[in-house]
């Protein structure tokens, strides 16, 4: 209790900004970046592991079994001999463009995960445009991706720095949409403002089904899920924006991978399922972490099953379907629940 | 199996078509030394009937017309034949080779060439 | 708009083997394909004129490594004709069933690189990868090999079934037909699967019998031509085989006939097994006989998993003065560039994938 109390106390920021003891909250924030940092990264590596493994068993396999107690350390091992390998720049590629573009996206998915509140303790900000502030920083991947695919000079990454922008383009949409109603539902921009509002009526997947579905599928195709992995169709353009990088690159972009699949499913927690609402048997925290996992097991369960689309059938469905239906869903919000 | 002439190959041919030998199944060559035979093999799908077309060529003139105005299938089945037996085939763009670069004299289903001689390439002197 | 020259392969997670297509594209439009070929020539019809009768069977078989036994066969059958050796009547049994499982294994692998070459992640293949193992364990029983058999000797078999082959067989076959209209729910009840199936790639009737296409894909675009009814070999006609065919000549078509005719092929076994007459299976060693050919020039043509093949074989004594190999695989690919122009680039991959292609095959 006291522990909480104290990590309360350190997080307010406008505590902090007011207060004289400077030194000793600049601590405190460093002190909490590096615990969601690791707590960010042992979940980004446990659901890492739980990919393989839930893929494996979907595919009569066992995945991985060697390394460590139920190849829990495969991913680890995969690391250290990606990051040993050699690091070669193909002769047509913009250099630094490819340099930056991914430890740049890295970053920006690492200062996102530190932007999430995960509960009413263990909250970084509170300022009132936390939301808006998020998706902005979301909307960058796109376009960073892009900038890495178009940087290393290869025609298969060419192609899929073209569909990360059609994408970007289809989807954005959708996805603000049902902002603006969840903004309309909790009346507020804030993230613990939403999951308190969820705290005095129902979880949002319930007060707007479509909404959610329409977000969940919104947050697919933004983060490069199967069925909307065109960026990276490995049957069809060897691994599109990461055909031509090398290994330390390419072990970034699988941390990335995980990095992007923890942010979304956090994201959906908090605006569809309440956060760290829940039973007070467990800890707020735990809540939060549970219902991020059973949201990750869908995606992953996806994956397994689900056949790639095709480009323009993507387009189509991001505005034939998409866009209409979180404009519906925005009316029922406002026609029902606001007005 | 049918004998046909060189000169009257492409008329042999569509005469078939037009008979019912629609569908072509091969085209290759067997080199017996004094004369390369040039096979082609068409189908009836209808009636069910194969029937072979041999075309004899002397190695000193060593050209077929080609027959890919009739049958499209004969693309490769030409450029294969060509390929590995030196045949020419007139009528057509000179194709790329299909399936290896060979620098040897001799096209490699030929009798002539053997694997176990040396290597003759055209840069050796004669 | 500008065209772009894309070069996919011979290094391409999709191309089922090696080989180099040159796509131009449009946008994402397919303007022309050009497949390179010939990474995989090893010179077969060469190496088979410098040896021995009975040395050539493991060169054939490797050509499709996919369906082995099948090459096996079709080579066996060659010199069968060109010495005029008769196959006792319980080897005809034997060699239909243990083709029609090659074929099983054969069709259930193509589908699933198909779902493979569709974007999804090795699922669909697994599957058919377990149920295709199990097919082969019954090969491996009556061949001693999970691979490469080479079992087919002049007149015969090298070795008689196992005692507990039928039983296997029929078990296995049970499994399998539980297991076909799972894959059939699974694949046609997906939107996705669909809608990148139906459609894409036509090729009609009058354009298959030009280009020259053969198997399967021939028989997707309505041209009811199979060479096990239509120039019968073995008891297929006891067996009252039956040609499955389909109008529509796209994608969907080529993956339905395949499973159709997996359907076939069980049947076909089922009834083989019932039917099977005792007798001796076991055929001569080559080199027990005189190898000396009755007919100068053979030609006999076979239905592969893939398609026709036909070999034309011109026999001197002890070795083949020419074996020349028709292969299905060669003549499905040369059609791509004609199928697949004006479809998506993404479709490429698809209809590659129901060509089913081996390029160990297409090169020889």
């Amino acid at each position: 209790m006291t522990l909480q109390t104290d990590l309360a106390n350190l997080f307010n920021i406008p505590y902090w900004m007011s207060s004289a003891n400077i030194v000793h909250n600049i601590i405190g924030i460093i002190v909490y970046m590096i615990v969601v940092s690791i707590v960010f990264s042992i979940f980004g590596y446990m659901v890492g592991w739980l990919e393989r493994k839930v893929i494996a068993r979907a595919q009569y396999r066992h995945g991985p079994t060697y390394v460590g107690m139920w190849g829990l350390f495969q991913n680890l091992a995969d690391l250290i001999k990606l990051l040993a390998k050699q690091d070669v720049v193909p002769e047509y590629a913009d250099r630094v463009l490819l340099a930056a573009s991914l430890p740049v996206i890295l970053a920006l998915s690492m200062f996102i995960v530190l932007l999430l509140p995960y509960s009413p303790s263990l909250t970084a900000t509170s300022f009132g445009f936390g939301l808006l502030m998020i998706f902005t920083l979301i909307s960058f991947f796109p376009l960073l991706l892009f900038t890495a695919a178009f940087g290393s000079g290869n025609k298969f990454a060419d192609i899929s720095a073209q569909r990360s922008v059609l994408i970007l383009l289809s989807y954005e949409l959708p996805i603000l949409l049902v902002l603006a109603s969840v903004v309309a539902l909790s009346g507020s921009y804030n993230l613990s403002g939403i999951v308190s509002a969820q705290s005095s009526s129902h979880y949002f997947a319930l007060l707007m089904p479509i909404g959610f579905v329409v977000f969940f599928i919104a947050m697919l195709a933004e983060f490069d899920r199967p069925p909307f992995d065109l960026r990276e169709a490995d049957s069809e353009l060897i691994a599109g924006w990461l055909t031509d990088v090398s290994a330390p690159y390419y072990a970034l972009a699988l941390f990335l991978d995980y990095a992007r699949m923890f942010m979304g499913s956090i994201i959906i927690a908090i605006l569809f399922f309440g956060g760290w609402l829940g039973p007070s048997i467990l800890p707020p925290f735990a809540w939060i972490l549970i219902k991020a996992l059973i949201i990750a097991f869908a995606i992953i369960i996806i994956r397994a099953t689900a056949f790639r689309m095709r480009i323009d059938r993507v387009l189509r469905f991001g505005w034939a379907w998409m866009i209409p239906l979180s404009l519906i869903n925005l009316l029922i919000t406002y026609m029902i629940f606001v007005r | 199996m049918l004998k046909a002439e060189r000169d009257s190959l492409v008329e042999t041919v569509s005469k078939m078509k037009s008979e019912g030998f629609s569908y072509l199944v091969k085209i290759t060559a067997v080199d017996y030394v004094d004369h390369i035979d040039s096979i082609y093999i068409l189908r009836n799908i209808d009636s069910r009937k194969d029937e072979i077309l041999e075309v004899t060529l002397l190695p000193s003139d060593l050209w077929v017309p080609t027959i890919m105005g009739i049958h499209e299938s004969a693309d490769w089945y030409e450029r294969e034949m060509s390929e590995m037996f030196g045949i020419e085939i007139r009528g057509r763009k000179a194709p790329r080779l299909l399936l290896e670069k060979w620098d040897g004299v001799d096209p490699p289903l030929r009798k002539s060439f053997t694997w176990y001689a040396p290597y003759k390439t055209k840069d050796d002197p004669k | 708009m500008t065209i772009t020259r894309i070069n996919v392969g011979p290094v391409h997670p999709s191309t089922h083997g090696v080989i180099r297509l040159v796509v131009d594209l449009e946008g994402d439009t397919i303007v022309h394909v050009e497949p390179r070929i010939g990474f995989l020539h090893r010179g077969v019809e060469k190496l088979a004129e410098t040896r021995m009768y009975m040395q050539i069977p493991p060169y054939t078989e490797k050509l499709d490594y996919i369906a082995p036994m099948s090459y096996d066969e079709a080579y066996v059958a060659t010199v069968e004709a060109a010495m005029n050796v008769q196959v006792s009547e319980r080897a005809q049994y034997i060699r239909v069933i243990l083709l029609e499982l090659q074929r099983l294994a054969s069709h259930l692998l193509s589908i699933g690189l198909l779902c493979n070459d569709l974007g999804q992640m090795f699922t669909g293949f697994m599957w058919t990868f377990k149920d295709r193992d199990i097919v082969l364990d019954l090969l491996q029983e009556a061949a001693g090999s999970r691979m490469f058999y080479v079992n087919m000797r002049l007149g015969g078999m090298r070795e008689d079934l196992p005692a507990d082959f039928i039983e296997h067989t029929l078990s296995t076959l049970k499994y399998l037909e539980h297991r076909i209209p799972m894959y059939v729910s699974y694949l046609e009840k997906n939107p996705i699967f669909i809608e990148r199936m139906k459609g894409v790639g036509v090729v009609t009737k009058e354009e298959a019998l030009d280009l020259g296409v053969t198997g399967p894909v021939l028989r997707a675009s309505g041209v009811d031509y199979d060479v096990r009814r239509n120039n019968p070999y073995y008891v297929y006609p006891k067996l009252h085989f039956n040609p499955k065919y389909l109008q529509s000549g796209d994608n969907f078509a080529r993956y339905k006939v395949r499973i159709l005719e997996m359907q076939e092929s069980i049947r076909i076994i089922r009834l083989a097994l019932k039917d099977i007459p005792e007798g001796n299976a076991l055929g001569a060693p080559i080199k027990l006989r005189s190898p000396n050919p009755v007919n100068r020039i053979s030609v006999v043509s076979r239905e592969l998993p893939r398609g026709e093949c036909l070999m034309y074989m011109v026999a001197d004594p002890q070795k083949p003065y020419r074996l020349s190999i028709r292969s299905p695989n060669m003549i499905n690919l040369a059609a791509i560039d004609h199928i697949s122009r004006g479809a998506r680039y993404a479709d490429l991959f698809s209809i590659l994938g129901t060509l089913d292609i081996v390029m160990g095959c297409v090169d020889r």
